[in-house]
């Protein structure tokens, strides 16, 4: 076991976590995936509208990649595919039906068969949406060589759905997606976890457990890998969402596809809590933990997550629905504010300190302003790279720069609390984003 | 307080985009938030934003100002019931200050503020409140009896060339402040040059300050000798500590420029290496000239590290003129170098240079125009290490 301390970041006090135990909310009547939720697809679709699916079946391709093909995540009729601009496909809404007989298939000992077998499995069951790569975060191309493979257990996001409570039984179906996954790389595969949390998975020598220290962002696979393996230029890097582990390895050990998931709904403007639950539900399930009227609700963490209606769906890779209070306030000379508890900052700019917990809302708290680098981004941004060079090169367009200072080890979500903690509000992560989409149009 | 919020609505529909008036709206934009927050909602990416933003960080460093402006006030009045031989009380003291400072404030903010508005309008960008800053620092380095029309352009000239020309606030490439300075220094060398007694005394009034001391000495003599033998003001370490010396408006006190140091540093605002690694670079040089000192007649080499601290304004330039953000290095290994330069260069300015009694002001906009330099190699660096990995 390799312990990784991380020292800069910072861990917000928001209010609203969850605590350690499920609350049974209604059944979903419908799911819905969304082929917004995934960077750079373009999606053909192979459903139409009140088709009849059983999980796991093929619902859309990717045009580029038509090997990847995306799973129905419930069985039951196509009730609707939402249209956006230009036809794109914004939404395929499943309206449960949990009659319809699912797929259900024999399935080998995948845990000792070669790497084609693994992936040919992985293209026929529609589950390579499940693996990511970095860099440009987005789905895997089957035929790429990673590096070396990451999952990571220690979520350390603002109200993170804690998976060593979440994944609490699900031990047996971890080590068999674990060892599978090893099989696709001839690297490491690395799993990250905070503490004594899945502690029996030392046991296994194939697997190299990291044990992570420290604030947010310590647990971003991007991060971790900054620590012990960055990525250099033509690598990638796959990864697996860490509560996605017992959806492959069941499907790898006993070939059924199971699409739940433990989820927990969090945030000062609801009562919080877990829900055992299942992929891409609508959170009208949980409108009940509701107690404000005028509500954001966040598919994610507050911090990368997508802003959702409120009878929205949860995104693919998410396994948290973040609710915020929608605030319009406008306090008079706000900026010459004492302090209290409503007032959260990094810096030591409030009488009060930052240990309550807070109650944020959707407030920018301040006007976009020109950058002034007073330090701010660099305390919370634990990897080794110059991030403000770096935004300033993507800001001017400077692809071999942008390379240079290490663009391909960074994510949206590496870069979160830099715009969190930014006094003149940037938005890094977009600027991140841009940069990563000139590089990857450019190629 | 409705009524207030009336106004700002009515008027904001007034400079709406299409409105024949859309082109003041980075004004009423400034003016609107500073009365009431803004209620700008975060729209994807971070859903939740800190607290802290550019007013109130701005708003920080003037608060780390005003006891300066206080005791510079005071520091006037004092100085001149002293030239005159009469006993004043504290508040008197600082009335009569006042009467100094207050013009040249409102002369610096009306110059100010009428040069970054402009620019807003013209540029399209919106009002940083950093220029509050720039107009907050300058009267600071001015000496009292300045006259203001020199202060108007000086400050003119400092935020457009110093700032705007560049592209405003997070563009600029040398400090506004002290760009403002310096061209009054030059232009202006009657009134600002350093090395006469700058207080508010009866007509033909004149001495030397602490720096020209040495610099011009009848007789050589170590430099502490030299401050002990003046008779004129109180040349003693504690003296020049607590301020009561002649000087530009707000950087006499030391003690309250470290506490304005320590409140910023505190809040996060002013970097602390670039503080440290400047004193660090004094002392060293200083030191050293002290052992060189034996082989030469100049009396400045004599003066000892703590003295060089207390004398003049460096303590003022290196807390609140070279950790100004955007101007100064923007790496922390950067900020080491830049810090410690700026200390070497006041140094070397000040000993051997005949012209210039302070060397700070020169030395600080010397290492804004390398700071990029230095955060260039610093970035090679790391560079260099990614590239050496991707073999």
């Amino acid at each position: 076991m390799q312990k990784i301390k991380i020292k800069k970041g910072h861990d917000i006090n928001i209010s609203g976590l969850a605590s350690r135990e499920f609350t049974t909310a209604s059944n979903p009547k419908f799911v819905s995936i969304s082929p917004q939720d995934f960077n750079y697809v373009k999606p053909k679709m192979i459903v139409r509208e009140n088709d009849k699916v059983s999980m796991g079946d093929a619902l859309f391709f990717d045009k580029n990649n038509p090997d990847v093909k995306w799973p129905a995540i419930a069985s039951g009729v196509i009730s609707k595919i939402v249209y956006g601009e230009r036809r794109a496909v914004q939404e395929i809404i499943i309206a449960v039906d949990s009659e319809i007989e699912e797929n259900t298939s024999s399935v080998g000992n995948l845990g000792s068969s070669p790497k084609a077998v693994i992936k040919e499995f992985l293209t026929e069951k529609n589950m390579w949406p499940f693996i990511t790569q970095r860099p440009f975060n987005k789905v895997v191309n089957p035929q790429d060589e990673p590096k070396c493979i990451i999952v990571s257990l220690a979520d350390s996001s603002p109200l993170a759905n804690d998976l060593s409570f979440s994944l609490n039984d699900k031990k047996d179906d971890i080590i068999s997606a674990l060892s599978v996954l090893k099989k696709l790389t001839d690297g490491h595969l690395y799993v990250a976890v905070r503490g004594n949390n899945f502690s029996y998975l030392s046991d296994y020598d194939f697997i190299n457990l990291l044990q992570i220290e420290g604030p947010h962002p310590s647990g971003n696979v991007g991060v971790i890998l900054n620590k012990v393996n960055p990525i250099n230029q033509n690598e990638v890097v796959w990864t697996v969402q860490g509560s996605h582990l017992p959806i492959l390895g069941r499907l790898f050990s006993k070939g059924e596809y199971d699409f739940s998931l433990n989820i927990n709904v969090a945030g000062p403007a609801v009562t919080p809590s877990y829900y055992k639950s299942r992929m891409g539900v609508q959170f009208d399930c949980f409108s009940k933990s509701l107690k404000l009227d005028k509500v954001r609700v966040i598919s994610g963490n507050v911090l990368t997550g997508k802003k959702v209606e409120i009878d929205r769906f949860l995104g693919f890779y998410h396994s948290t629905f973040s609710v915020i209070e929608e605030s319009h306030e406008r306090p008079f000379i706000g900026w010459l504010h004492p302090g209290g508890k409503s007032k959260y900052s990094v810096f030591n700019a409030y009488f009060g300190s930052n240990n309550n917990s807070y109650d944020f809302t959707t407030l920018q708290n301040g006007s976009n302003r020109a950058f002034v680098p007073v330090d701010a981004w660099e305390k919370v941004f634990p990897m080794d790279i110059y991030i403000n060079s770096l935004a300033r090169s993507i800001e001017a367009n400077d692809v071999d720069e942008m390379e240079q200072l290490g663009i391909y080890e960074c994510d949206e979500e590496d870069v979160a609390l830099c715009s969190f903690v930014c006094p003149s509000k940037s938005d890094v992560g977009s600027i991140i984003r841009t940069g990563l989409d000139t590089i990857y149009f450019d190629k | 307080m409705n009524f207030l919020r009336k106004i700002f609505a009515e008027s904001g529909k007034l400079v709406e985009k299409g409105k024949p008036l859309s082109w003041a709206y980075p004004v009423w934009e400034a003016a609107d938030t500073i009365f009431f927050s803004t209620n700008k909602q975060t729209s994807n990416g971070p859903h939740i934003r800190d607290n802290m933003d550019i007013k109130r960080t701005m708003f920080f460093v003037v608060i780390a100002l005003i006891p300066c402006y206080i005791f510079g006030a005071y520091n006037i009045g004092y100085l001149n019931s002293l030239a005159l031989d009469i006993e004043r009380s504290l508040l008197a003291n600082t009335l009569f200050g006042l009467t100094y400072v207050l013009p040249i404030l409102i002369i610096t903010f009306i110059a100010g503020a009428i040069c970054e508005l402009t620019f807003a309008i013209i540029r399209k960008h919106e009002v940083n409140e950093g220029f509050l800053v720039s107009c907050a620092l300058i009267p600071l380095t001015m000496p009292p009896d300045v006259p203001l029309w020199q202060v108007f352009m000086g400050t003119s000239f400092g935020i457009i060339i110093g700032k705007e020309i560049f592209g405003g606030v997070g563009t600029n490439v040398f400090n506004p402040a002290l760009t403002a300075r310096a061209f009054m220094y030059f232009a202006f060398p009657t009134k600002i040059s350093g090395d006469k007694v700058w207080a508010v005394g009866p007509d033909g009034y004149s001495g030397a300050t602490a720096l020209a001391i040495p610099a011009n000495p009848v007789e050589y003599d170590t430099a502490s000798n030299l401050f002990a033998a003046s008779t004129q003001f109180d040349f003693s370490l504690m003296n020049m500590f607590l301020g009561l010396i002649p000087g530009s408006i707000g950087e006499t006190n030391k003690l309250l420029i470290i506490g304005g140091a320590l409140f910023l540093i505190y809040c996060g605002i002013a970097s602390w290496r670039i503080i440290a690694s400047s004193i660090i670079g004094l002392v060293c040089t200083a030191f050293l000239f002290n052992l060189l000192s034996g082989f030469s007649t100049n009396a400045m080499l004599t003066i000892t590290p703590l003295q060089h601290l207390l004398i003049g304004s460096f303590l003022f330039g290196t807390v609140f003129m070279a950790t100004e953000p955007v101007t100064s290095s923007h790496t922390n290994t950067g900020r080491w170098i830049y810090g410690f330069l700026i200390g070497v260069l006041t140094v070397i300015i000040r000993s051997i240079n005949p012209a210039y009694p302070e060397g700070v002001m020169l030395a600080i906009l010397i290492m804004n125009m390398f700071a990029p330099l230095i955060d260039y190699y610093v970035i090679q660096s790391n560079i260099k290490m990614r590239l050496a990995r991707n073999v």
